[in-house]
């Protein structure tokens, strides 16, 4: 922040009169704040920074990363924040501008997407432009905790030791979820390492893990009201082609869609959800990445194997 | 000390004051339950498949909403002397004796290029944009940002809406620009918008460009002769001219117009009205009764193809069989192969009453399965699964005369 904005905030302060501070983090909390995007990203900066800083998710449970806003209050905490953590890759549509705007200010950033290889959408419109969903595959964000450890230390005010040997236990843990996930997805027989899905977030689980994606093949609640077989076709083809027994798909009405293809083309299979761009309330299943993982892990092994 | 640190220590001793330095009388903290917008628009939720519906007006002016997924019908408005519509596909902008009404269906999906994500709102009345005659009414893909045309021929006053504006339930006009009267159109693009203007015999020869405050760029004139009909893909958008087409999008702030020639040599006539599935890049014309413009907005290129029957209006779904739905003259939804030109399916004639009393005009709204075909006269809308040699795959009865239709969930 340059001296010209201190200067008109206390300046804008003054002429307001005197009452109390609104300034969201606690009064004597003086801990470096650290300000990230997606409640996932969220999760993660938590657990490598511990109560090293505060740490302020603008993202809340079960929101859209897309396309989630922010109050005034919040975009004030951006621009005087000591790190703000972003995913990147143009995830944050919503909140680019306060992104920027932080940036320009001089507000020291730590955008995840840099941290990784990143792969382009396969197919569709978006093809060959870059897939910000990185976090299905637990060894990209292997890349992000370390790349975020050397933007967390650097910031004035945290143990850098204690952040160190934070970062050095969670990369265990991710590790752990690594090395379990491959374990469970070991089950499912080669030939049934497809998912059929509408889900569009599943690009680096599939390049991690040898699954094939086939996607945008699962129809909609309209045409499920009256179907015909043209309606099933793509669907139908995929899955036997592909030999699976489960598809992963949102929708408002998974039984309609599997009564369909039972009664239109003599097809069985499970419709399962998978979560997929945010994490839960706790309780509800995703309360942490870690979780997430796992839970989707055994979904598709429970589905596929 | 952190510069952060400056200013909490200086706030410390002052008032009540937002972090961005704006008082806010309602601080939404995450601590006090008041979050439930978050992650939303304005208080709309987030829905697992897309709403779609068809909103219709009938001559009483009564505004209903057919929620095609659980076929429950309800009624959103009264809007009275109804003489048209046009949608973005959430926004119902409903032409009236008093200027143009809009109506939100409460219901829209927001596309996000690689996918979409769809969204549920209470529908509601938003106003009224005061004019008189006709109006045009253009639209841009997104109902939550940007701006919407509404171009009044006989005053030849344009209107630029605030469609951010609008989804928060409020009219709110940027600018009302005084052209010289025409038949013509103001067109969104970005922040900025092109408007016709017309030559002496009164036509409209050429589009200006105008900034955010309704101004002209200088340098921003692009001929097009005799322009009419336009419509916005995830491309560009597009305006209809007597000797082609211009796409106009935002490139880095900089606005990019682009001339689409008819190819050399071809007399069909002229596109003057463009329909196609919401998004997709490629909208389809008449070329009169007899053929089919093709616009692929993306490739920029034009495809002429040769209708086996009388059509009197055309749609594109833009699929990966490039399915183009007609209606023909008999009433007939036709489908053909936008390839080819191959007749894939014809229906029985669903809207030959309508087409021959001249009650209301029959209108075709197409998405990624279906296409939706509504009857005024025999007061119904059919659902038409165009991939199933045009099998009407659903029926629905409506309470009075369905006048005019639009498509909105999409």
């Amino acid at each position: 922040m340059s001296a010209v904005r201190v200067v008109g905030a206390v300046l804008a302060a003054a002429l307001l009169g005197p009452a109390l501070v609104a300034c969201s983090t606690s009064d004597d909390d003086d801990r470096p704040v650290v300000v990230v995007s997606t409640n996932i990203l969220g999760d993660v900066v938590e657990e490598v920074v511990g109560d090293q800083a505060q740490v302020v998710t603008l993202m809340r449970p079960n929101a859209d990363p897309h396309s989630f806003e922010i109050s005034a209050q919040e975009a004030g905490r951006m621009r005087s924040a000591d790190l703000v953590v972003s995913n990147g890759l143009g995830l944050e549509e919503g909140l680019q501008q306060h992104l920027d705007a932080a940036a320009d200010d001089g507000v020291r950033a730590f955008v995840a997407g840099d941290a990784i290889e990143v792969l382009d959408y396969a197919d569709g419109d978006a093809s060959g432009s870059p897939d910000p969903h990185f976090w299905t595959d637990p060894a990209r964000m292997v890349d992000v905790v370390e790349g975020l450890e050397a933007a967390l230390v650097e910031v004035d005010g945290v143990d850098a030791e204690v952040v160190s040997a934070q970062a050095d236990a969670y990369l265990e843990e991710l590790g752990a979820v690594d090395a379990e996930m491959t374990e469970t997805f070991a089950a499912i027989p080669a030939g049934q390492r497809a998912l059929v899905t509408n889900h569009h977030v599943f690009g680096y689980l599939a390049d991690r893990f040898d699954f094939e994606i086939v996607g945008a093949v699962i129809p909609g609640g309209t045409t499920l009201a009256a179907p015909s077989a043209s309606d099933l076709a793509d669907l139908v083809t995929a899955i036997e082609e592909t030999g699976v027994r489960a598809v992963f798909a949102e929708s408002s009405s998974p039984d309609r869609l599997v009564q369909a293809l039972a009664q239109e083309a003599g097809v069985d299979v499970e419709v399962l959800e998978l979560y997929t761009e945010s994490l839960t309330e706790p309780g509800e299943g995703a309360e942490d990445y870690l979780t997430m993982l796992r839970a989707n892990a055994e979904r598709i092994a429970a589905g596929l194997a | 000390m952190s510069p952060r640190l400056i200013v909490l220590a200086a706030l410390a001793v002052l008032p009540l004051v937002a972090c961005s330095g704006e008082p806010d009388p309602s601080p939404r903290d995450s601590s006090a339950g008041g979050d439930e917008n978050h992650g939303e628009f304005a208080g709309a939720v987030e829905l697992a498949e897309p709403a779609l519906g068809l909103t219709t007006v009938d001559a009483a002016g009564v505004v209903r909403h057919l929620d095609l997924l659980d076929e429950s019908v309800s009624e959103l408005a009264g809007v009275g002397d109804a003489s048209g519509v046009h949608t973005d596909g959430r926004f119902a902008f409903v032409q009236t004796s008093g200027g143009v009404d809009v109506v939100d269906s409460g219901v829209w999906t927001w596309d996000h290029v690689d996918h979409f994500h769809y969204y549920r709102a209470e529908p509601r009345e938003v106003g009224t944009v005061p004019g008189t005659g006709p109006a045009t009414v253009a639209t841009t893909n997104s109902s939550t940002s940007g701006g919407s045309g509404v171009f009044f021929g006989e005053s030849g006053e344009a209107v630029l809406l605030d469609t951010e504006a609008l989804a928060d339930g409020e009219l709110v006009e940027r600018y009302r620009v005084s052209t010289t009267p025409h038949d013509g159109l103001l067109v969104p693009v970005g922040d900025l918008a092109l408007v016709t203007e017309p030559d002496a015999s009164g036509t409209a020869a050429r589009v200006l460009t105008l900034d955010g405050d309704g101004r002209p760029v200088p340098g921003g004139a692009h001929p097009c002769p005799d322009a009419q009909g336009t419509i916005t893909t995830r491309v560009a958008a597009v305006i209809g001219c007597a000797d082609g087409a211009l796409l106009a999008s935002v490139v880095d702030d900089e606005l990019q117009v682009e001339r689409i020639p008819y190819p050399p040599g071809t007399s069909a006539p002229a596109a003057t009205s463009f329909a196609g599935r919401d998004g997709r890049p490629t909208v389809a014309a008449l070329a009169g009764e007899d053929r089919v413009w093709l616009l692929d907005t993306r490739a920029e290129s034009w495809t002429l193809l040769e209708s086996p029957v009388p059509l009197a209006q055309v749609t594109a779904v833009d699929d990966d069989d490039e399915h183009v739905v007609g209606l023909s003259t008999d009433g007939r939804v036709v489908v053909l192969d936008g390839g080819s030109g191959e007749l894939l399916g014809t229906s029985g004639r669903l809207v030959a009453a309508s087409l021959r009393s001249g009650v209301g005009v029959p209108t075709m709204v197409a998405d990624q399965q279906r296409v939706y075909l509504s009857a005024p006269a025999e007061k119904r809308l059919y659902e038409v699964d165009f991939a199933d040699d045009a099998r009407v795959a659903r029926t629905f009865e409506t309470p009075t005369r369905p006048l005019y239709v639009a498509g909105t969930g999409r």
